[in-house]
């Protein structure tokens, strides 16, 4: 036993006011735990995401110059309003809009029946699972090259199919067309997203109460009018949340251009997160490649919030 | 039993402290070391080396292991970068205080690094007169910017016309000697049904059209790289442009002329048997021999009213102004240029830039002649920190010619606005 600690000091409290004290002193201590548990991931965020944020912003009105050492004038708006002048902004903007028009619907419809139709009950469902999930986890990089062997322009598996319907050889240039490119890299994005919608959609399906879909069948609705009265106002929150990812994801279109028609021919497939890199990287213009990132970031932000707040409204 | 618990705990606190202490300690880089065991500085010398061939390797295993073997205590990983990569990651690499020791930098973006203040300028340094002493005029001006030398030449290379020999033998041809007759030529070697194209052109840009547009008498820009007006829309640059829209317009032109990544490179194409002509630097030959194929020749640009010229193409070596491990840094730059290394390099087809080891190398590998022979005409692009950008602003207007979108004179009055603006900084 230690006999220190059965020895009263003369300068403590009596025992009911210590008591009084240590459940106060616990009681803060329980209502700062979540506070301090907080701390290392806002001071992540911060470091990694306020920051950048911020410098990015705060170099949009700079002509700025990375290299350390080197003089950055203050430009005040002008990379904003030339934002408003450049011809390539407009394609590249009218292209990242078409992407999400195109591959977000596509995504989610083919999410959504891949999910309805790979249930528990059907025969190898977890491999079919696997295999919808697979294009998710594999490298946007190497799914690039391969759609661009694929379509290559000489040969090539696309071109051969497309011999054999019209009975002679030919010479598709797939990557380097505005319309079959952008065909090409709409066609990469769906078959990679399939997976990740499918997933969420899945668990969402796992959620909708038996009972009602039972009640709905015995009342005599048919399959359609289930999946329309029933099935989809239930996953409504799940198709809430694909929705904006996949339309922030689409606006941030950047690998399969980058790689597969480097935004050719004569920028007519360019998109706006590769014409950004273009601009930083190639033509170092750091604060007008920022003052494109922080305009995007308000876009999205402005089209997330339209999107939540309208389905909110259907719901009610 | 309190007293006996600390005692204890005790060796398990020292051995604690002590283990913080020597983590601390390494961490700080406070270790004792032996000298002769393991190296104290390492290097990185980024480049974008060919590693299907034995380029990449002979460099790690031959020159760079001679290097530390020179230097004890120094040791260098050749980071090989893919050539899309290398100056994205070089930038962040510099902004962010810890850039490679040498950087093997393709000749156009010297200028352009330059300009931003990222190089070591290099011109009063004394390590540096010999250097510039050894070098071909030519490959040493790739390192000039606004009164000032900002790297070394590395390799200085040019295109030559690659030909095919048993796709000329089957059409009755010689490989051409004109330019006008590579025309008519092109035309004749095409056979549609069997996927072969006469002529392959890997793209729009300067790179790939500019020894055509030299040789026909045209030109992108004046002498002093700041204007393009009157130049690229120039009629002798249009002519040469037109036959190649109209070679393409009739299928006579591969589809590595569009561009995509889905296009088949003048390289792979020609190996292939599906270009019966390209044009291509020395690289290709170790290519081929890796691949056993044989059947062609290699020609110097065939003659137009502007001669037989080709394009400078090559890499020079710079050092940041940031850089880490001055000293050794230096060291490596100069080793890199060195008569050794420059010999193990040109033996994998990377051309020397310097005067004294040129008749070396052509003496270990004659192939390298027909290339020494074009390099005496050939032509540099614009030297100016707005080529990227011209040169993006040229290769998009062709395109758009070739595809029909505008005329080929509004295209190219386009780049004679745009890409003068380009060339004078706005």
């Amino acid at each position: 036993m230690a006999t220190g600690m059965l020895v009263q000091h003369p300068a403590e409290a009596p025992p009911g006011v210590a008591a009084r004290r240590s459940r106060r002193g616990h009681k803060a201590g329980v209502a700062a735990t979540p506070y301090l548990l907080l701390i290392p991931a806002i001071v992540m965020y911060g470091v990694f995401v306020v920051y950048p944020v911020y410098r990015q912003f705060e170099i949009s009105f700079f002509n700025w110059h990375i290299f350390p050492g080197a003089s950055n004038p203050f430009v005040g708006f002008s990379n904003y309003s030339q934002i408003f002048h450049d011809p390539v902004v407009r394609t590249a903007a009218f292209n990242s809009f078409l992407y999400i028009v195109v591959t977000v619907p596509a995504q989610m419809a083919l999410g959504l029946f891949a999910a309805a139709v790979l249930t528990d009950r059907l025969p190898g469902g977890m491999l079919w699972r696997a295999a919808v999930y697979i294009p998710v986890v594999t490298s946007w990089v190497v799914v690039s090259f391969i759609f661009a062997y694929i379509f290559s322009s000489q040969g090539g598996v696309a071109n051969a199919v497309v011999g054999f319907f019209v009975g002679h050889r030919v010479s598709i240039p797939w990557t380097a067309e505005k319309w079959t490119g952008d065909l090409v890299v709409w066609l990469i994005g769906i078959w990679k997203g399939i997976g990740w919608s499918f997933i969420i959609f899945l668990a969402a399906l796992d959620g909708v109460p038996r009972q009602l879909l039972e009640s709905a069948r015995i009342d005599g609705a048919g399959e359609p009018r289930v999946w329309r009265h029933v099935v989809l106002p239930a996953i409504r929150p799940a198709i809430m949340f694909v929705t904006v990812l996949l339309v922030i994801g689409g606006a941030q279109v950047f690998t399969q251009i980058y790689l597969v028609t480097r935004g050719g021919p004569y920028n007519s497939t360019q998109a706006l997160m590769p014409y950004m890199y273009q601009q930083a990287f190639a033509n170092f213009a750091f604060g007008y490649a920022s003052a494109l990132a922080s305009l995007l970031a308000v876009v999205l932000f402005g089209l997330s919030w339209a999107e939540i707040r309208l389905m909110r409204q259907q719901e009610l | 039993m309190t007293t006996s618990r600390s005692a204890k705990r005790r060796p398990f606190v020292r051995g604690l402290a002590c283990a913080i202490l020597a983590a601390g300690a390494t961490l700080l880089g406070l270790t004792p070391t032996v000298a002769s065991a393991a190296p104290t500085v390492t290097l990185e010398f980024w480049n974008t080396y060919n590693t299907t061939d034995k380029e990449a390797s002979t460099m790690q295993n031959v020159v760079l292991k001679r290097f530390e073997q020179l230097n004890p205590g120094v040791r260098v990983t050749s980071v090989v970068v893919p050539y899309s990569q290398l100056l994205q990651k070089y930038i962040a690499a510099v902004a962010a205080g810890d850039p490679p020791a040498v950087l093997r930098s393709d000749i156009i973006w010297v200028p352009q690094l330059a300009q931003e203040g990222a190089l070591m300028n290099l011109t009063h340094l004394k390590w540096f007169q010999p250097i510039k002493a050894a070098s071909l005029p030519g490959p040493l001006s790739t390192n000039y910017y606004k009164g000032s030398y900002y790297g070394v030449p590395d390799d200085t290379n040019t295109q030559v016309l690659f030909w095919n020999k048993s796709l000329f033998a089957a059409a009755g041809l010689e490989p051409p000697k004109t330019l006008s007759q590579l025309w008519v030529d092109a035309q004749k070697l095409t056979n549609k049904s069997k996927g072969v194209y006469g002529l392959g052109i890997d793209g729009t840009d300067i790179w790939n059209v500019g020894p055509y547009v030299w040789s026909g008498g045209g030109s992108f820009t004046n002498k002093s790289y700041t204007s393009a007006a009157g130049f690229v829309n120039g009629v002798d640059t249009e002519d040469v442009l037109l036959q190649m829209l109209n070679l393409n317009a009739a299928g006579d032109i591969g589809t590595d002329f569009r561009g995509g990544a889905g296009a088949v490179s003048g390289e792979t194409g020609f190996a292939k048997g599906e270009y019966a002509m390209y044009i291509d630097g020395p690289w290709a030959v170790p290519t081929y021999r890796e691949e056993h194929f044989s059947d062609y020749g290699m020609e110097v640009m065939p003659k137009g009213p502007g001669g037989s010229i080709s394009v400078v193409g090559g890499e020079d070596l710079v050092l940041a102004n940031n850089v880490p491990n001055k000293a050794d840094a230096i060291k490596l730059l100069q080793f890199l240029a060195s008569p050794f290394a420059q010999l193990q390099m040109a033996n994998q087809g990377d051309l020397a830039g310097y005067a004294p080891d040129i008749a070396a190398e052509v003496k270990a590998q004659p192939y390298l002649k027909v290339f020494t022979q074009q390099l005496l005409t050939a032509e540099a692009r614009p030297v100016s920190p707005g080529y990227t950008k011209f040169d993006t602003i040229f290769s998009n207007a062709l395109q758009e010619a070739v595809a029909g979108k505008v005329s080929l004179a509004a295209a190219m009055q386009t780049v004679a606005a745009e890409g003068t603006a380009a060339l004078q900084g706005s």
